[in-house]
């Protein structure tokens, strides 16, 4: 599915933190969003799932302007954004969890995909989300992307503070919702793995667009010093 | 142990009552963070509209039951969703404000409909004898409201634990942004959250009604009461704890009104029972456990008066010019009483603005405070202390209660403050005042001071102590106080970082606040000769907080504006009825104010204002028509709107 943020502002209270953003999410391909802390990548995305109301600018889905949408509203055209930190309700069991995530009528074949795609949340479905592990929270939080399976994925730092297996698992799972035919755009702490699987990348600096272009046009150096945040 | 059971069973089943009114409560707190003090009212229209349905308009009961449960109860509670949204967005004192502001307007339009004296309500469930227990007889109504208590609690359980919907308002308590990420709409669950409130209210008010035998908006609107003593022992969390709560809370009241009978000095302490629950609960539960729903705003400062220095100088002389010359003025005539007892509430009303406006906290005592103020002024002149110095007295003696409210719910927060101290008048109204140590049975002579018997003379007198109690307040806003109290107001963390106690500066604040509404009292118990308890209804202390947040920001508007709504214009008015509807103004105004508490409303405004300015360009319909046959229907159409003005918030 197409994203396309055009001429886009957005901040908090009277705070600008983004300005003249304009990105576009090819059909199903993967985008990577890379950037220093601070620099919007959150922002960019909670804009884009509707969690924050740009204050300038249009965002279109497929060709059809959804500025203003809610988020709930948005997940019905396709999106879904598995937020920064841990994307579950921390006092409803993984099962009530994996309710809420799928579609009403549906749940029961929602819960066997998501156990299909991690076997570990099906040992644990009556635990209490809050009680699992960084990395089986995140798992549970990820079921999202396959269980409501949606065309366009935001996925925000959804490695951070995990073990390497367990990121490994994480990378294949994106993998194959990459080869489903979604659109992935991916906010990634591991530059190089994100790199990788990525077809396009976008460095925003301070709230701007930085480079726009393929993994290949884009040289370490650039990198750097969009990380650490001067000017290219 | 036999004399016990007929109050056994009274307590349990008003218990029962009590817990579904606190289930609906709760519900509706904890998915939407607005404590809802008018709960109590909406408890009372629910009655209200099924006394009209079966006994005015002669239904059945059935049919007036569900009327009021399925149709009533949701249609409030939607309009409250939208309240609870208007007050999402301000600090917690005004979320109180706004929905005591509901309570006042509710309570005023019943009373306007029905009259405020009591109506003889028909019990309607089956009064004959279920069984009986050890001789006492328990009847249908008593078992099938006892049920229905526990089917409320155990269908809401299994809707919490079975269905989706129950699960999503479970999510909306933990995080509202990520269930709105995971397709459902927050508003919406917590639309069916109040509904499901508001049918729990409607419901419990009908049965209390019921097992009343009579109908009182005045007692019904303390439904709120009973119920947060019920949900404190819920922690005002647990739903299914609500129902034990208000059982326990119903027992201990029978079985205390059981045990004073034979004490006439504490009689009345069985009303009190919810408070005194509420109380040890803020005592023993710990912090942690008591933390507020909802996202914390911060209050934003006023902004500084536009009006140039010089020309609010002019201003504030020619009020008080006008203020020397009022007892001359052709208008005031006979109405110069009025304006004497306007007067003694500018020290009310200051000393509320002080502790809501500069320091953020909340009072729904006030007038608690005042009526302490009033008896020690009447029992010292009994004694011949001289005036000036028991009313002193009268003011000092307000300090021990306020200490004793403001230490445990100051180390709270807020919401609970506000609990406390609406529990602690309640009390003093139902408990205290009755007794001889302070209004007794009848009434308490006062006295004014010596040579100033006279309204005129009296006036002056009135008028130079509230010039001095608003300077008072001028000095301790810009004093060193003052300014721990505006940080205060604005970031509690901020100040705990700089290693300034605050909640000292709280305690201290809400003493002063507590010590000069005494005074007020005083003042005011001494302008008829004697004072009663009628003069001192609780509701007026949710009153004056409803026009305080109606007039205006600052503390000359709070000492002008407030005490002429509330004592000059209700004198002119003179007609009851009008001064009813006058109150349900001031309670729908408060709503309004505290909606705008952060400047709320000025988006949809500039929204309207955006929309006229398009609209002066020509009928905007046409010119979209005419643009849609140039180059069809298209983005392109935008333009016609002219230049958004940027929406800030
Ligand atoms: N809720 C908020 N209120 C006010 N300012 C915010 C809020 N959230 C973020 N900001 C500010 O917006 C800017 C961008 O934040 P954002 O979270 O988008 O950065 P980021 O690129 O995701 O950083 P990181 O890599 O650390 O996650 C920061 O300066 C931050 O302080
Ligand atoms: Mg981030």
């Amino acid at each position: 599915m197409t994203l396309v943020l055009e001429n886009l502002a957005a901040g908090y209270g009277g705070t600008t933190v983004l300005r003249g953003i304009n990105l576009v999410v090819p059909p199903s391909s993967v985008v990577a969003l890379l950037g220093a802390n601070g620099a919007g990548k959150t922002t960019l995305l909670r804009v884009a799932s509707g969690l924050l109301k740009p204050s300038a600018g249009r965002i279109h889905l497929e060709g059809r302007d959804v500025t203003g949408s809610s988020p709930h509203q948005l997940v019905r055209r396709g999106v879904c954004h598995v937020p920064e930190g841990r994307g579950v309700f921390p006092s409803l069991t993984v099962r009530e969890n994996l309710v809420l995530q799928s579609v009403a009528g549906n749940e029961s074949d929602a819960i066997a995909r998501a156990v299909s795609a991690f076997p570990r949340l099906g040992e644990r479905l009556s635990q209490l989300a809050g009680t699992m592990s960084g990395g089986e929270q995140q798992m549970l939080a990820l079921a999202r992307a396959y269980i409501q399976s949606p065309r366009l994925i935001l996925l925000d730092e959804v490695s951070m503070g995990l073990a390497p297996k367990i990121v490994d698992e994480i990378f294949e799972f994106l993998a194959m919702l990459a080869q489903s035919g979604a659109s992935l755009l991916l906010v990634e702490q591991y530059v190089t793995r994100a790199l990788e699987v990525a077809d396009f990348v976008y460095l925003i600096n301070r709230g701007e667009i930085a480079f726009a272009g393929e993994p290949s046009e884009l040289d370490a150096a650039d990198v750097f010093k969009a990380y650490v945040g001067v000017g290219l | 142990m036999n004399e016990y059971i007929p109050y056994i069973i009274f307590g349990v089943t008003s218990g029962a009552v009590f817990g579904i009114s606190a289930m609906g409560l709760v519900l509706t707190y904890k998915t939407s963070g607005v404590f809802n003090i008018a709960h109590g009212a909406v408890c009372a229209a629910g009655a209200y509209v099924f006394y009209s349905l079966r006994q005015q308009a002669d239904l059945p009961w059935p049919v007036a039951a569900a009327l009021v449960v399925c149709v009533f109860g949701p249609l409030m509670g939607i309009v409250l969703e939208r309240l609870a949204v208007a007050f999402s967005g301000v600090p917690t004192a005004f979320k109180i404000v706004g929905t005591v502001g509901l309570l006042v307007a509710l309570q005023s339009l019943i009373t306007l409909i029905y009259g405020s004296t009591s109506r003889v309500f028909d019990p309607f469930l089956p009064q004959g004898e279920a069984f009986s227990v050890s001789g006492t007889k328990v009847n249908y109504e008593q078992v099938i409201i006892l049920l229905l208590g526990f089917a409320a609690a155990g269908a809401l359980v299994t809707f919490f634990r079975l269905s989706r919907l129950g699960t999503a308002m479970r999510g909306v308590v933990d995080d509202p942004a990520l269930l709105d990420l995971t397709g459902d709409s927050p508003t919406r669950v917590r639309r069916y959250a109040w509904i499901i409130g508001s049918s729990f209210a409607a419901m419990s008010g009908v049965l209390f009604a019921s097992t009343q035998a009579q109908i009182d908006v005045n007692v019904l609107t303390l439904l709120v009461v009973q119920a947060f003593g019920a949900a404190t022992i819920a922690r005002f969390q647990s739903l299914p704890l609500c129902i034990v709560g208000g059982i326990v809370v119903g027992l201990l009241q029978k079985l205390v009104s059981k045990e004073i009978t034979a004490y006439p000095d504490l009689q009345g302490l069985d009303l009190a029972t919810p408070f005194i629950v509420l109380f040890i609960g803020l005592l023993v539960i710990p912090r942690r456990k008591l933390v507020e729903t909802g996202r914390q705003i911060r209050a934003k400062a006023v902004p500084p008066s536009r009006v140039p220095r010089p020309f609010r100088a002019a201003g504030y002389g020619t009020t008080l010019l006008v203020a020397l010359a009022i007892p001359q003025l052709w208008f005031v005539g006979a109405h110069l009483p009025a304006y004497n007892q306007a007067l003694t509430q500018v020290t009310l009303f200051v000393s509320l603005h002080l502790l809501v406006r500069t320091s953020g906290q909340i009072s729904l005592c006030h007038f608690g405070f005042a009526a302490i103020g009033a008896i020690g002024l009447g029992h010292m002149q009994g004694y011949g202390m001289p005036f000036a110095l028991a009313v002193i007295i009268g003011g000092l003696l307000c300090i021990p209660p306020a200490l004793l409210i403001a230490i445990p719910a100051i180390r709270l927060s807020g919401l609970y403050l506000a609990l406390a101290t609406l529990g602690f008048g309640i009390m003093l109204a139902q408990f205290c005042y009755g007794k001889s140590y302070m209004f007794g049975f009848g009434s308490l002579a006062t006295e004014r001071p010596a040579g100033f018997s006279d309204d005129e003379t009296y006036y002056y007198l009135l008028l130079g102590v509230a010039v001095a109690s608003v300077i008072a307040v001028l000095v301790i806003e810009r004093s060193r106080l003052g300014r721990v109290l505006r940080g205060l107001s604005d970031s509690p963390v901020a100040l705990q970082t700089l290693g300034l106690s605050v909640n000292v500066a709280r305690v201290i604040v809400f003493c002063i606040s507590g010590f000069m509404a005494g005074i007020s009292g005083a003042l005011y118990g001494s302008l008829f000769g004697s004072v009663s308890a009628s003069t001192f209804n609780y509701v007026n202390s949710l009153v004056i907080l409803a026009v305080l947040a109606i007039s205006g920001r600052r503390v000359m508007s709070a000492a002008i504006v407030a005490p002429v709504l509330l004592y000059v214009i209700p004198n002119y008015i003179g007609d009851p009825d009008m001064n009813t509807m006058l109150q349900m103004a001031f309670g729908l105004a408060a709503m309004f104010a505290a909606a705008n508490a952060q400047g709320g409303w000025d988006v949809p405004f500039t929204r309207l204002a955006e929309r006229s300015s398009d609209r002066l360009r020509g009928p905007a319909e046409a010119r979209l028509r005419r643009l849609e046959a140039h180059d069809g229907p298209s983005d392109k159409a935008q333009p016609v709107h002219g230049p958004r003005v940027p929406v800030t918030r």
